[in-house]
């Protein structure tokens, strides 16, 4: 899968939020906060383009201190939490 | 053709126009720069914002579309040339009024009129050039209606129809030296002493044109409810509040950039409130003694 156009990730008073602005994105009308983790695996996706969460899982392992299966579960809860606001496709 | 030279929030831009046009411009007049008559914008000394030239005859080159905004039976189709120039074709009901053709990073901008409504095709393609040639350096076009009292400017945001202008009005009936500076569109800039808030030639439905600067002393997001109660935002739900009230093209991301920058200098340095109100007295007085207070 992979991010959707449009979809942008912003530092908003401290914190890292994702908002629609491109085209096709203008009518997202909400503001999407993301932990730490949250926003590098963002932008790790962002960098591969097409991504998948066994990629991205092994990409947080090689980044943080966790295990294969916790971060599996990590980011299998972070992209599900994508897939249900719609800004992955 | 003749060229006029106006100041709006220390933002210079011209407008070239036959005559019969530029007499049109009446609400325009308070934002004047004066001794500049017959001089060209960039003659002026400081850098013009940006430049229209109005014209009646020629036809305007072909677009693709890209969206459009609806609001209240008007209409704007954005697009681009084939050539890569920015397009708004400005719709007043279902009649064309004018298409706009912007290059060079919004500071020049073709203004081809229709024959129908030149004063609405006029107005819009100001605004459309002041908010996104302006939205690098610190200013907002906000939509709102803002009051100012014993020297501070306090804003009133909300979707059309949530009673911005009727709050406004209640602050000027029930609040000793509150004043209506704008009831539709002034403007926020960020200058090296904080945000200031500026009167507009653009005021909506109300003849409200002066040429104003007070500092911002607050912001209020408005919603109708049964009852009157203020809560403080900040953070990201205060930057929420006021990105919804602020013209822009946000898929062209130098404008979104310029914007967001100014959005999230305002969400941290101004303070920005929620109102729950009836049309009311006491809704107003409530406002005002809750961001007065925080301004003492």
């Amino acid at each position: 899968m992979k991010i959707k156009k449009g979809f942008v990730l912003r530092e908003v008073c401290g914190e890292q939020v994702i908002m629609g602005e491109g085209l096709g994105a203008l009518d997202f009308g909400k503001l999407l906060c993301l932990n730490e983790t949250a926003a590098w695996l963002w932008n790790r996706a962002v960098d591969a383009g097409e991504f998948s969460v066994d990629g991205l899982a092994e990409a947080l392992c090689g980044e943080y201190d966790v295990s294969a299966e916790q971060a599996r579960t990590d980011v299998a809860a972070i992209v599900a939490e994508w897939q249900k606001v719609g800004v992955v496709e | 053709m003749e060229t006029i030279i106006y100041n709006v929030a220390c933002n210079i831009f011209s407008v070239s126009a036959d005559e019969k046009f530029l007499r049109l411009l009446t609400n325009y007049e308070p934002f004047v720069v004066k001794g500049t008559a017959g001089m060209s914008a960039e003659s002026v000394g400081e850098k013009p914002a940006f430049a229209l030239e109005v014209v009646s005859e020629g036809a305007a080159p072909e677009y693709a579309e890209e969206t459009r905004q609806q609001d209240e039976g008007q209409e704007i189709v954005c697009g681009h040339t084939a050539a890569g120039d920015s397009v708004f074709d400005f719709f007043l009901g279902k009649s064309r009024s004018g298409v706009l053709v912007c290059s060079d990073g919004y500071r020049r901008g073709k203004l081809y009129l229709s024959g129908y409504a030149d004063k609405f095709a006029i107005d819009n393609s100001l605004m459309v050039m002041y908010a996104l040639a302006t939205a690098g350096s610190g200013t907002a076009l906000f939509h709102s209606a803002i009051v100012s009292q014993d020297g501070r400017g306090y804003m009133f945001l909300g979707k059309s129809g949530t009673g911005k202008s009727t709050h406004a009005r209640l602050w000027l009936r029930h609040i000793e030296g509150a004043e209506l500076v704008n009831d539709d569109n002034p403007v926020v800039r960020l200058q090296p002493d904080g945000a200031w808030v500026y009167g507009s030639p653009w005021s909506g439905k109300t003849p409200c044109y002066r040429n104003v600067a007070v500092p911002l002393g607050g912001i209020v997001l408005l919603s109708q409810a049964p009852y009157n109660r203020i809560t403080r935002l900040s953070g990201v739900q205060a930057y929420a509040a006021l990105v919804p009230s602020i013209s822009g093209k946000r898929w062209d991301r130098a404008v979104a950039d310029g914007l967001h920058a100014t959005e999230n200098a305002l969400a941290m340095g101004v303070k920005v409130w929620h109102l729950e109100c009836l049309p009311d007295e006491e809704a107003a007085r409530l406002c005002f003694e809750t961001v007065k207070g925080e301004n003492k």
